[in-house]
Order: structure tokens, then sequence, then C-alpha cells
């Protein structure tokens, strides 16, 4: 098989072996794939460093048409976010991102708007030296790439309008509910958060400021959106604990 | 029905469990250890035991240690005013491999990865702190991995413990002695540039 240049994500890695990494990546061309660094450990690899949680990069890899995992040959960087990671709350926040697209996209399936999204999250982190906004912007629009964004505007089980009331959620149901339809646990969700979710989803993350999405707000929304996101993967997400202490 | 005897299937499932060992080579290593000389295998065995009963984690600096406490946190001649703290027990001999550092260790038992749900509290950093309690302690050298989350850990505590009025020291990140400036990634460089010294 020739050898594929693509542009990808780097999503995880595992150690393998003596000195190999196991790399699971979302590539531009062929969505999200697993393949072997072969001596990415070693101290003098030419690639090693460019393996870093969602570093942006230029890959060449050997796909065989018998073997799931495919071969990196090369890896050359595009984009670093080297200084956010070294940031234990910014570091959690790319860590969120990273995990969310790895147990939402099957493997080999593009997912260009998916990558464009990780791409513009990171930077956005990195440029903010914030992970609240962006993350929750990026949880946001997974959520409706996936297709499980209920509407916001009304109970999902009596269909009575919401209005300034509160919505409740929570990660075993698929939707929000009204007041008299919650059911013990569920959290709340205020309408000023709510009406975050359409401002994010007309204006681009680079634009939206603080003082048009208050992290007080932003983190609300995002609290929903991930519950819909465990609810559907049936999943619990490892990170979402450590953001309470980012 | 099983492909070998119950004994045999019984060690290549307990083989598989060790890091990088998949089902072909857990029955090369079972086979192996079947033919060689039985005083071999039961070496083998009576080495793990004694290691899983002998070994335990220092109550000072964490390193594994079969006196507590460890060699290094009892040592006459070892400078108690700097510690050099790593991410796990096998890095530090690493570093006593040099023989020019002979100050104290405390051991994180790894470093901070949101994605392995790892995060401060995980790590034995509280301890360092208590360490630091006594004001005998000059300096800290932290000498975690320099990769993402080794950085992220590195950056945490030298906001932590430097307010407690203790000098914090990173150990240098660059180009490896032997190798050619031509095959240095971005960020490799960028570290050694960063790093650089007056000669």
């Amino acid at each position: 098989m020739p050898a594929q240049d693509t542009e990808a994500i780097i999503l995880k890695t595992f150690p393998l072996g003596e000195a190999d990494r196991l790399v699971s990546f979302l590539s531009r061309s062929s969505g999200r794939m697993r393949g072997v660094a072969a001596g990415a450990r070693k101290l003098k690899n030419r690639y090693g460093s460019t393996l870093e949680l969602l570093a942006h990069v230029q890959m060449e890899y050997i796909e065989r048409e018998t073997r799931d995992l495919v071969r990196i040959q090369q890896c050359d960087l595009l984009d670093s976010f080297h200084a956010a990671q070294s940031e234990y709350s910014l570091a959690t926040g790319l860590a969120l991102v990273s995990e969310i697209v790895e147990i939402l996209l099957p493997e080999r399936e593009p997912a260009e708007a998916m990558f464009r999204l990780v791409l513009l999250t990171a930077r956005e982190i990195e440029r903010r030296k914030e992970w609240r906004i962006p993350a929750g912007y990026f949880v946001f629009w997974a959520v409706k790439l996936a297709g499980w964004l209920p509407p916001l505007d009304r109970c999902g089980k009596c269909g009575a309008q919401l209005g300034s009331g509160d919505g409740y959620h929570a990660s075993w149901s698929p939707g929000q509910l009204c007041r008299d339809c919650r059911h013990p646990g569920m959290r709340a969700i205020s309408l000023p958060a709510r009406e975050v979710a359409p401002l994010f989803a007309r204006k681009g993350l680079e634009k939206l400021s603080e003082a048009e999405a208050p992290g007080g707000l932003v983190g609300e929304l995002r609290d929903a959106c991930l519950d819909w996101i465990e609810h559907h993967t049936e999943r619990k997400l490892i990170t979402r604990n450590l953001l309470e202490t980012a | 029905m099983p492909d070998f005897a119950a004994p045999v299937e019984r060690l290549i499932d307990e083989l598989k469990h060790l890091p990088g060992i998949g089902q072909k080579t857990a029955q090369r290593l079972a086979f192996y250890l079947l033919r060689i000389p039985a005083e071999d295998a039961l070496g083998l065995a009576e080495a793990i035991r004694n290691a899983k009963e002998k070994i335990r984690a220092c109550s000072i600096c964490h390193n594994i240690t079969d006196n507590d406490p460890c060699i290094y946190c009892t040592g006459a001649n070892r400078n108690k005013r700097c510690i050099c703290v790593v991410e796990e027990a096998h890095n530090i001999m690493a570093i006593e491999k040099t023989r020019t550092y002979s100050g104290m260790y405390h051991v994180l038992g790894g470093a901070l990865s949101p994605l392995q749900g790892r995060g401060p509290e995980q790590l034995f950093i509280k301890s360092l702190i208590e360490r630091l309690k006594g004001g005998a302690v000059e300096e800290i050298i932290v000498a975690t991995n320099p990769t993402a989350e080794g950085e992220a850990t590195a950056v945490y505590l030298s906001k932590l413990l430097k307010p407690l009025g203790v000098k914090v020291t990173r150990i240098g990140v660059g180009i490896p002695v032997g190798a050619d400036l031509e095959y240095a990634d971005e960020v490799t460089m960028l570290k050694a540039m960063e790093g650089r010294r007056e000669l």
C-alpha cells in the first residue's frame, strides 16, 4: 500500500512495547484512526515530541488491508499547544475535548466539521489562556453535530414551553424536562444559560467575548451537554470530575 | 474445550496480564518456562514472591524500598536542603547514574493527566508540602518527564511551592547529547533555545 499523507490531530497516545507508542488520531481525510509510531519513546526519535495531546500534525502513514492499526512513518508539527498543555487547568480543557472526540466518533469515518471544531477549540484555549468558553462551545457543537441536542425551549416529556423557568437534565435522560416532569437528582439549566446556545450556534468562537457568554452560564450549558453525551454514549467522562478542580 | 492443560492455560492467562504481553507472547513465555530446569522457573516465582512481600513504599519519599525509610532518606551524606521530585521510583536510578546529585528525592506517583483521571489529589503532593514545613529545604528540583503531562505537573508544582519560600528549578530540556540539530523537531528546539546558558 502507498503511504498516505494527511493532516491529523493527536487524540491520545499509549506506551506500547519497549519504545513504541499506540496513537489515536483524527485524520482530516479519513476520520478517527489508530496507528503505531515505532520508536516514538526513544530519546533521539525524530517525531516523538509531535505526538502530544491535540497536536496538529502533517502525518504520513502506511495502511495494510489485513491490519487494524496503521504504521506511522513521519509526523511534522503544524500547530503545537504545548504552552496550553503546560498549564494544568488548560490541559484539563484540552483533555475534555480529546476524550469527547474519542468516544463520539466512530473509526474511519471522515469528520471534517469535527476536525475544524477541535482545531478551533484548541487554538482558542491557547489564545485566551482560558478553557471555559472554548470548551463550552466545543461541547455544545459536539452535541449538535451528533444530532443529540434536544429542543431547549420546551419539556421533552409533556412538550410544555419552559418560558422563563428552569429546564432540568441528568445523564440518565436524553432531553430536558420541566419543573413538573423532572425527577429527583436532575440539575437545573436556567433561561439565560439556554440563551447561550443560539449565540454559540450563530457566532464564531473567536468572536465570542466573556461579556456575551459569562462563564457561569456557559458552565450550566456545558454541564447539560455533557449529560447528554454521557447518556447517548453510555459512558462516564473521566475528565468531567477534574473540571471542578481545574 | 481448552487448548492446553489447565495449569498451562492459567500460566498463559497470568502472563497476559503483564504490560505489552499478548496471547502469542504469553504462550511463548509459558512454554519457555516449562522447558527450563525446575529450579530456574521456581527461582523466578520465588523472586516475584520475595519482591511482593518485602518491597514497600518509603513513608517519607514514596520510593520503593525494603527498608523504611529508604537509603536516600536515611543516608548521612545526602544533602537534606535539596529535594528532586520525580514521577516514578525508577526515575531515581536515571538521576543516581549521573553521580553528581546527592540530595533527597520525592516520588509523585505519576504526573497530572486529566485523560487518565489523575489530578493533584491523586499524586503525593501533600506529603511533599509536609516535608517543606521544617524550613530546612532550600531547593526543589522538578525532574518530571519532558512530556505535556510532566510540564503541566512542573508548572503546577512551581505555582504551589514558590509562595512557600523555596527555590523551584526544572531540569534542562532540549537536544540529547550525540544528536544532530538537523533532526530536532520544533518543540525540542524551542525548549533548547529557551534553556540556553551563557558560556
